[in-house]
């Protein structure tokens, strides 16, 4: 690489910062000309020094304030967000994932258990500073370590029109093969959301507890498989039951489990159509409907292709 | 560890399987080879549950039969399935039914039995029943090609083991959609005539009646 190209690549990073190029050019040429030092050690060189110099906070140039909608594939980078959604974690070395969006648009974020961060909430905007792209599941996430920096800010942040299909939103048609045994009337822990089993959760022990109507089952078409999640809202299209009306059936049968299994009994082995975001293991139903299709047309189909 | 898929596959098929492929540990799911090469640990069926008979009274273990177009499955319903046992204590017979179920073998002393051990069964209904059938055929026909064309290793071996006979299997789909297709056109005339019906019934003036 010719010297040149170097200089305007630190320029591109500290123009902001009152370096000039002259600066940097005289920095490169000495380690380079005068210590015969490796390019891409000069490079790194002169960046931290001229960080150090100019007092300015590792992440505002290595990890720039982005647009989600300029977010590349890895890198690091600082958002300015609100939270959309929180998800459930599926593991112990999870704090949090969900949403986050800005006027550009949304991406899915994760913050590590290890990251020891305050909790984020839903509908406030934060900054987050110095967060590392990854790509999970062919989706783009930021990954919220040790490193990073979670800033809660007083201003609104507007967020794109969360359209129909959002962002990394997928269907599958598949049947409802499975119902596991944690769905259909649960108890939360009042505290951190988990499921709170007969009013114990595992990390608070004894709590009050908030009711919720969910499922979490296996959609398979014979050809693969999603565990899926559904919520209250996604339940209630479905198959009219909300968490009001689970509560009268819990209630008139004297046990939860009538719940689940009136849910069993008008979902189980029947074929749905869902539309949803894949996360790490879950995928999360957003809308979900019984699938239909026009089986004589189908059959005709098949038939014409095996003359 | 990845959820085993709940394969469609005709009873045909299945039944005609003898061939099982342990896969190292003794935690390893176990597998099916089917003579059309699938690899299959857990099946999805919609069919018509035939018989349900508990193997001996008071025993808490239950037989099941239950029939596609092709043959029929035999499922043995127990207490370590006790999800599966409560939803099929509540269902009749004859009825349709979905069932996800476990494949198992049963080692005679002449023959092999292919047996399931479902861990679900619901009611279903004739639509359910359509669709699972078009995926089974799908899936089949796909498989066929497989192993006409020696696309995959299970394929191959398959092949070998069984001298799978492809002709008698295309035409088992082939008959299973043709009779479907027939049964479509038999419900448009009948939806037809019902038409035909009503319309005269209204042309039937009440006056009439009194004059």
């Amino acid at each position: 690489m010719r010297i040149e190209e170097l200089v305007d690549r630190i320029y591109s990073i500290f123009k902001e910062y009152g370096v000039s190029r002259k600066e940097i050019m005289d920095r490169l040429k000495l380690l380079i000309y005068e210590f015969k030092v490796p390019e891409n050690e000069a490079y790194t060189t002169v960046v931290n020094y001229l960080l150090k110099e100019y007092k300015i906070p590792k992440y505002e140039v290595l990890a720039p304030l982005t647009k989600i909608a300029e977010i590349g594939s890895s890198g690091r980078v600082s958002v300015k967000v609100k939270v959309i959604q929180l998800w459930e974690p599926v593991s112990p070395s999870i704090s949090q994932t969900g949403l986050i969006g800005d006027e550009t648009g949304v991406i899915r974020f994760l913050i590590w258990a290890k990251a020891g961060k305050p909790e984020v909430q839903e509908n406030k905007s934060y900054v987050f500073r110095n967060v590392v792209v990854d790509e999970f599941a062919g989706m783009k996430r930021l990954n919220v370590t040790r490193f990073s920096e979670i800033e809660e800010i007083s201003e609104d942040v507007k967020v794109a029109e969360v359209p129909a299909k959002v962002y990394g939103e997928v269907e599958f048609i598949g049947s409802l093969v499975a119902i596991h045994q944690n769905s259909g009337l649960i108890q939360r822990c009042s505290q951190c959301n988990r499921i709170a089993k007969g009013g114990n959760c595992i990390v608070h022990g004894k709590v009050k507890t908030v009711d919720d109507l969910r499922i979490r089952g296996v959609v398979d078409n014979g050809i693969e498989n999603y565990e899926i999640l559904m919520g209250e809202e996604v339940i209630k299209k479905l198959v009219g039951i909300d968490l009001e009306t689970a509560k009268k059936i819990a209630q008139e049968n004297l046990e939860r489990k009538a719940v689940l299994d009136e849910l069993k009994k008008k979902l189980l082995g029947k074929y749905l159509k869902i539309v949803g975001f894949l996360g790490v293991r879950f995928f999360r139903v957003t809308y979900a409907e019984f699938y239909k299709p026009n089986i004589k047309e189908e059959v005709e189909k098949i038939l014409e292709e095996l003359k | 560890m990845k959820r085993e898929v709940a394969r469609r596959v005709f009873a045909k098929e299945l039944n005609n399987s003898t061939h099982v492929i342990r896969s190292g540990g003794e935690k390893a799911p176990v597998y099916l080879l089917t003579p059309l090469g699938l690899r299959c640990n857990r099946v999805f069926v919609v069919g018509a549950l035939l018989e349900k008979e508990e193997t001996k009274p008071e025993s808490g273990i239950w037989r099941i039969r239950v029939s596609d177009p092709t043959g029929s499955f035999v499922g043995y319903i127990g207490k370590f399935q006790p999800e599966a046992l409560e939803m099929l204590l509540d269902i009749d017979y004859p009825s349709i039914v979905s069932l996800t179920a476990k494949v198992k073998v049963l080692e005679g002393i002449k023959k092999k039995f292919v047996i399931l051990r479902p861990e679900m069964i619901n009611t279903a209904d004739p639509d359910v029943r359509d669709r699972w059938i078009i995926e089974a055929a799908k899936c089949t026909i796909e498989r066929i090609k497989d192993v006409e064309l020696g696309k995959t290793e299970d394929a191959k071996i398959a092949k070998e083991i069984y001298k799978t006979d492809l002709e008698d299997y295309k035409r088992t789909v082939k008959d299973v959609l043709m009779k479907l297709k027939e049964e479509f056109e038999l419900l448009e005339e009948v939806e037809e005539e019902e038409l035909e019906l009503e319309i005269e019934e209204e042309e039937f003036d009440i006056k009439d009646l009194f004059e």
